[in-house]
């Protein structure tokens, strides 16, 4: 089949160019490597991340191609060999066949999955057995719906909203300005053990973080005050909310929310916007 | 599969020579237990090859099934470009995105390298999964049992247990608000 060449020919041309990693791919930009005469104020900030909590949903396109290659491996596959797995005349064997003759009906049509037997007291009596045992098994039980009540309700504060996407902590500082945790760092400290001090500070002790790694994931420098004011630049680290809820500091923060990347654009300066938008995920 | 499409006629010839030469373990035995008949069937499928499929089965109807699956070759054939299509424009965006996310980290590297070597050479430090700290250490000595389980849990350089893959519904309780803060020296 063609398919299967176009498909093998992909194939063969990915093993002849190995993909190269982003390390050794990516361009080196010159970088000056003169040091600053003044050394300029360091600042950490943290971006807390809530990670996916619901799969993404297919689109109809997926779900399309999802059940024509199912129909095409039921088309293609060996004859299962029910009377290994089940027991002749058991209530499992009539559950399976029940709904073996469904999935063959959903998949081709109405001319497959006829019953042998067509004794309507028997097909009745076949399918009350079934249910009983779906019930004895528990399987009656409802699943959580993929939409929660924050979403309707616009709850930004809530880390159950938007399941499907990731959730960044976004502060509003003192001035109406809103922006990530932040905060500066101390004599001697490392910078990924400010950051964690700087989130704890700002945001309260009732989180369960984890700080991915020691690297800095970004930086951005900020707007000078003044031309004699000290350069300020903070350095951005990627963290992980797994349980807790904020509770900001009121000395420094007014207010607190959990948004999508494109939520935080409409919200934040559009320099600081354009300094960050790069470490967020899309989704 | 083209040969589905084109004749549902087929001849079966098995030569003879397969009988005699071949033990078919799967062949049915008179007086035997009809579970042990269903166990060796299942074990030992057929020897003929006379189809395709490496053992040589089809479903009974699979020519009808096959004519209800595929609309027509060319239709499959655009199915399946399409389709890796659309896998190329997912791959593409999430490659640009880790691109971006890269070359974020390795400016922000440059810049630190920049203003303070001393501190880029500690960001730089490969983490030791097995190494306690000296704070650590002391701390372990005053915990109790479960307690300091839970310390040595959270693991430098390694993803926490808590961090959940996503799921196709969420969980009944949803988030969990209520945690009771551990303290963990960095």
């Amino acid at each position: 089949m063609s398919s299967k060449t176009l498909v093998s020919l992909c194939r063969k041309n990915s093993s002849a160019t190995p993909r190269r990693t982003l390390a050794t791919v990516s361009p080196s930009i010159p970088v000056s490597h003169q040091k600053p005469k003044i050394k300029p104020t360091l600042l950490t900030s943290i971006i807390l991340n809530r990670s996916p909590i619901l799969t993404p949903t297919p689109t109809p396109f997926e779900r399309a191609y999802y059940s024509y290659q199912a129909r095409l491996r039921r088309a293609l596959s060996n004859p299962f060999p029910y009377d290994f797995y089940f027991k002749q005349g058991s209530i499992l064997e009539t559950r399976f066949t029940l709904e073996e003759r469904r999935r063959e009906r959903i998949s081709f049509g109405r001319q497959f999955g006829i019953a042998d037997d067509l004794d309507a007291e028997k097909a009745a009596a076949n399918k009350a057995a079934a249910e009983q045992l779906a019930e004895q098994e528990g399987e009656r039980d409802e699943l959580m719906p993929r939409v929660h009540p924050s979403d309707e309700a616009r709850d930004y504060k809530s880390l159950d909203r938007k399941g499907r996407r990731n959730l960044y902590l976004l502060l509003e500082a003192k001035e109406g300005v809103w922006r990530f945790p932040q905060g500066d760092v101390k004599k001697g400290e490392l910078l990924h053990q400010s950051a964690q001090r700087d989130l704890l500070a700002e945001c309260g002790e009732r989180m369960d973080t984890w700080i991915v790694s020691r690297n800095p994931v970004g930086h951005y420098k900020l707007p000078k005050k003044s031309s004699t004011a000290k350069d300020e630049i903070a350095f951005f680290y990627k963290a992980h909310i797994l349980a807790g809820q904020v509770q900001p500091n009121l000395e420094t923060v007014k207010d607190f929310a959990w948004l999508t990347k494109q939520e935080i654009e409409s919200r934040v300066p559009q320099h600081y916007w354009f300094g960050v938008k790069d470490i967020l995920s899309d989704h | 599969m083209t040969s589905f499409l084109a004749s549902s006629s087929r001849e079966l010839v098995a030569p003879r020579i397969i009988y005699t030469q071949i033990r078919c373990y799967a062949r049915k035995q008179t007086g035997m237990d009809p579970k042990q008949d269903i166990i060796r069937r299942a074990i030992y499928p057929g020897n003929i090859r006379n189809k395709p499929t490496p053992t040589g089965t089809w479903r009974p109807d699979v020519e009808k099934a096959l004519q209800r699956s595929i609309p027509s070759v060319q239709a499959h054939e655009t199915i399946e470009r399409a389709w890796l299509l659309h896998k190329r424009h997912i791959r593409k965006r999430r490659e640009a995105e880790l691109e971006r996310k890269f070359e974020c980290m390795k400016r922000a590297m440059e810049e630190l390298a920049r203003i303070d070597s001393q501190l880029y050479y500690e960001a730089n430090k490969p983490e030791n999964p097995r190494a306690r700290t000296d704070e650590e250490a002391s701390l372990i000595r005053t915990l109790k049992g479960s307690e300091a389980k839970t310390l040595d849990a959270r693991i430098r350089g390694l993803f926490p247990r808590e961090l959940r893959p996503p799921t196709d519904t969420p969980s009944r309780n949803g988030w969990k608000y209520d945690y009771k803060p551990f303290y963990r020296p960095l």
